[in-house]
């Protein structure tokens, strides 16, 4: 089927290597290949008529219509990230696309206030493919392949276009479904399978977009899933794996019972119940059974990372709007994620190429974390906040300041004492931190030296006493 | 990218949102699907919000007659998938029906293509952008009556004739893996539109773009063939692709450019051989466009169709002068491009046909074409009765001058560019090279001979230029208003 389908594809790059020659002039040419070239036909029915170039002085410029609507044109007063915000606000909450919400800016001339009032006021086409057009649709498409034509006979309300562009859009969601059933492979038959399965995924990367051989990959997908009898993709087998009560996260606000997630649990003797399992205890008294207990001797698991919330299950076995809905939201919500997901990885691909250079002139100057004896007013006033917030940490201090070491922390601590009423400070500390224990010991010994250096200290603090009584 | 001040620009884009809806039929690889796939990756990437976006009109048969055939365009306009059966006689006559198919909104899918075109010339016509793209352009086959190659009207030539109404000279180069055939064919006998096509020649569609194909009559020199090997990688590429152009820049000093730029000559496309990946496609975009002249960008083949919108989002970047991440946004078809979800490719590890030798002796040869153009150095400026003939006496006159002085600028700006350009590539996955690590590759002695055969070329050229150009210059210091005007486009 492969080879097959290889060979069709030879035969339309042979046509086309051949060349259409319905006029061509097939001389053989004097070509070392000895193969007949197509030739350049020189004649009044085949070269243009070149226009005449019109000098500068005769150009009517305003007489040149553009030809073209202009529908966005890029403006400097919005700030990118605003425009963000205001393109995510219309996409999440008026359901516009990309497009539409600058259109709509556009047209308000890059007012982005006068936009956001005016996008409740209009409605984007809203998805004009009901489920059973989606039904009708895949099952066309399963009897007639891509004939458009063809399957527009089951659907006659649809245009060609309006087909085409819904075929592409669903390719998609198919190998979404066809991702996880490999996923689900993977977990289920370990090692060996991983290998089959990233080979997959190079497959699935070289054909989801090249027609012809879709078929086969279809076939091939077929085969394989044959081989590992496994055929999830229903909501059903979803929802029944992860009952598997050993296998189902148990993450918070998950019934203990059954081990299914969900947004309220009631709390029982026997533990956390969802719903479910409350009604049925209070009614019988005794823990629900579970009702998939033959999924327990089944093997197949959910994706890793793939929680099912049995509110969201229940609300799905419910009406069949309210299950859209849900469905919908969750589909938002993901596509959301997804995108900032990537948004994420680019900023850190972007970082990452800024660090490459290396970092070094991100670093501050050298300059000024040199060590220096000398206190300036500055470093005075940071060495005293330094204490309000560090106590007598002044390893953490002399970080902070970055041009004193420890052990000038501890002479200023000593020399400045009373001047900045450091005690008082030290105090304030205390207050909000708790007294300073472990220091006790060190600041009586420093106490003893404090007595021989106030005199030099107090000689300084006459000579500054402007200062000091600021301080005070 | 570099971030020279010159290298913001101006762009315009047209784009038509049905265009993505018309299907060629089961099987066919080309898919105008493609093209929205761009639009999508564009506008998710934040590029779209800085260009003028258009929405072009849809091009007239009045237009389209410009080129076609009064005949070819009222049969694209009447036939349709279920009245296919009356034309059977036309539809041979105009190769329509097995490359070519007809299907259901042909005539609508071209107008759309061949509009956006026609549109982009006129804006740049008018000076109001320097850069206009047109991805749903490039439909480098078409003939005058004819179909060929999956194109049925040849919106190229359509928005080159409009550019010749305002430019005495239009340079077109063509980096699709085809012959771009339609475009040579409909310029072959003029001088003022220089086509330079760069393809896989031989058992290969469409058969032509030998490279003793140069033209005839009056555009004798003026068709440009580089004829190429499978397996063309990004090195391989530049090495042919740089001098060629420079030279071509030099000689011809066409007022504006137009670049297709068919995808389908990347690693891995469904129909192509060639083994370039996204940043060696985008290499061209980026040295064309560092010669500050009126550009427009089109699309063409590319059969990959991921890959065709990852090359064309980056090369929207490029024009943009504006940096992109290679970690894909999300977007409508994010899931057609996994597993890894990247904006550049790698290329595969197939083998290159090209060898240097190859690729030196097909430059030697069209460097010796490109002498015999009227106005290159070396070659007396005199009016040469043939090719002269065209141009008025005045302005004749009028050329000589800026024919002389200009070269050297351009020169001296490509050489600077060139550093730039190789240093910010540097950075990301491998496959960039700047002349540097270049030389150091495998292929080390014969590559550096080639690198240092068209330095030395190109400083011959400045050598005999700057001679006449000095004595030029006392003489003829008066320069046409056309020529100011690019003078003050050039400079930054």
């Amino acid at each position: 089927m492969v080879l097959a389908e290889r060979n069709s594809e030879n035969v339309r790059n042979g046509r086309r290597s051949r060349g259409p020659s319905p006029n061509g002039q097939t001389e053989s040419s004097s070509e070392e290949d000895g193969v007949p070239a197509e030739k350049i036909r020189v004649g009044r029915d085949y070269q243009v008529i070149v226009p005449e170039f019109v000098p500068v002085s005769e150009r009517r410029l305003d007489q040149c219509p553009d030809r073209a609507l202009l529908v966005w044109s890029p403006t400097t007063d919005i700030p990118d990230q605003k425009l963000d915000e205001y393109i995510i606000l219309a996409k999440e909450k008026y359901g516009y696309n990309g497009e539409q919400a600058l259109g709509m800016l556009f047209w308000h001339k890059h007012n982005l206030e006068r936009a956001v009032l005016d996008l409740a006021n209009f409605t984007p086409f809203p998805d004009e493919w009901t489920v059973e057009d989606k039904v009708l649709f895949e099952q066309a498409f399963q009897f007639h392949g891509k004939s458009f034509h063809r399957i527009r006979q089951m659907l006659p309300d649809k245009s060609i276009a309006s087909l085409v562009k819904y075929y592409y859009s669903w390719k998609k969601t198919r190998t979404r479904t066809s991702l996880m059933d490999r996923q689900a492979r993977k977990l289920t038959s370990g090692g060996k399978e991983g290998e089959n399965g990233s080979e997959n995924g190079s497959e699935l990367g070289s054909n989801t977009d090249s027609e012809s051989e879709e078929k086969k990959w279809t076939i091939h997908r077929g085969i394989r899933r044959g081989k590992n009898q496994a055929v999830p993709g229903s909501q059903g087998t979803d929802a029944k794996a992860p009952s598997d009560s050993e296998n189902a996260p148990q993450v918070q606000g998950s019934c203990s019972n059954c081990g299914v997630a969900c947004h309220s649990v009631r709390a029982t003797p026997k533990g956390h119940a969802c719903h479910s399992c409350y009604l049925h205890w209070r009614r019988t008294g005794v823990a629900r059974p579970l009702s998939s207990m033959p999924g327990r001797t089944n093997k197949r698991k959910p994706p890793r990372g793939l929680v099912v919330n049995h509110d969201d299950l229940a609300a799905l076995a419910g009406q069949p709007t309210q299950a859209n809905n849900s469905l919908q939201a969750i589909d938002t919500e993901i596509v959301s994620l997804k995108r900032q997901i990537q948004s994420n990885k680019q900023q850190v691909s972007a970082l990452k190429r800024k660090t490459t250079d290396g970092i070094d002139d991100l670093r501050p100057p050298e300059v000024s974390s040199r060590i220096n004896a000398r206190w300036t007013n500055d470093e005075l006033l940071l060495a005293v906040q330094g204490v309000r917030k560090y106590g007598k940490d002044f390893s953490a201090i002399a970080d902070v300041i970055g041009t004193k070491t420890e052990a000038h922390l501890r002479s200023f601590f000593v020399n400045y004492r009373r001047r900045y009423n450091l005690d008082a400070v030290l105090k304030e500390y205390e207050a909000e931190n708790g007294p300073i224990l472990i220091d006790d010991e060190k600041e009586e010994k420093m106490d003893v030296d404090q007595s021989n250096e106030t005199a030099e200290s107090s000689q300084k603090t006459k000579s500054s006493v402007g200062l000091g009584q600021t301080a005070k | 990218m570099s971030t020279l001040p010159h290298s913001k620009k101006r762009v315009c884009y047209y784009y038509d949102s049905d265009i993505g809806n018309y299907y060629y039929g089961q099987g066919h690889p080309m898919k105008p699907h493609r093209i929205r796939m761009t639009h999508n990756l564009l506008l998710n990437y934040g590029l779209y919000r800085k260009m003028e976006i258009y929405r072009p009109h849809k091009a007239t048969a009045d237009e389209m007659t410009k080129f076609h055939s009064d005949d070819y365009i009222r049969f694209l306009r009447s036939i349709r998938p279920d009245n296919m059966s009356e034309y059977n006689k036309q539809m041979q006559r105009f190769n329509v029906g097995e490359d070519c198919p007809v299907f259901d909104g042909l005539y609508e899918f071209c107008q759309l293509s061949a509009g956006g075109s026609v549109a982009a010339a006129v804006k740049l016509n008018k000076q109001a952008s320097e850069i206009c793209i047109n991805w749903g352009g490039g439909l480098h086959h078409a003939k005058k009556s004819e179909a060929s190659g999956f194109c049925y009207v040849n919106d190229i030539v359509l928005g080159i004739l409009e550019l010749l109404k305002y430019h005495q000279r239009v340079l077109y180069i063509d980096i699709d893996v085809h012959h771009g055939d339609g475009v040579e064919e409909a310029f072959y006998t003029t001088d003022r539109v220089m086509t330079v096509s760069f393809h896989k020649y031989g058992e290969y569609f469409p058969g032509t773009g030998d490279l003793r194909d140069i033209g005839a009559g009056k555009g004798k020199y003026y068709a440009v063939n580089i004829p190429l090997r499978d397996g063309m990688d990004d090195e391989s590429y530049e090495s042919i692709f740089v001098p060629i152009i420079s030279k071509v820049m030099e000689t011809f000093q066409p007022s504006a450019v137009v670049l297709q730029c068919g995808a389908d000559s990347l690693t891995g496309d469904r129909l192509g051989c060639f083994n370039l990946t996204v940043r060696g496609h985008g290499k061209c975009v980026e040295f064309v466009k560092k010669y500050n002249l009126p550009f427009l960008m089109v699309g063409g083949g590319g059969y990959t169709i991921r890959n065709v919108s990852r090359c064309w989002t980056y090369e929207t970047s490029v024009a943009l002068g504006s940096e992109i991440a290679n970690e894909l946004p999300y977007n409508d078809y994010f899931e057609y491009f996994g597993p890894d979800f990247k904006l550049h490719i790698s290329p595969s590890n197939m083998a290159n046909q090209n060898t240097p030798e190859y690729l030196e002796k097909i430059k030697t040869r069209l460097f010796e074409n490109l002498r015999m153009l009227p106005h290159a150095p070396g070659v007396q400026v005199q009016p040469i009765p043939e090719d002269g003939a065209v141009i008025e006496d005045s302005e004749a006159e009028e050329k000589i001058n800026p024919d002389e002085r200009l070269p050297q600028r351009d020169l001296d700006k490509r050489i600077q560019h060139e550093n730039e350009y190789s240093d910010s590539e540097d950075e990301g996955e491998g496959g960039r090279r700047d002349n540097r690590s270049f030389k150091g590759s495998r292929k080390r002695p014969r590559l550096e001979k080639g690198q240092e055969g068209i330095e030395s070329d190109l400083k011959k050229e400045e050598d005999i230029k700057s001679e006449p150009k000095e004595n030029e210059k006392d003489e003829k210091t008066n320069v046409t208003n056309e020529e100011t005007k690019k003078d003050g486009g050039v400079n930054p």
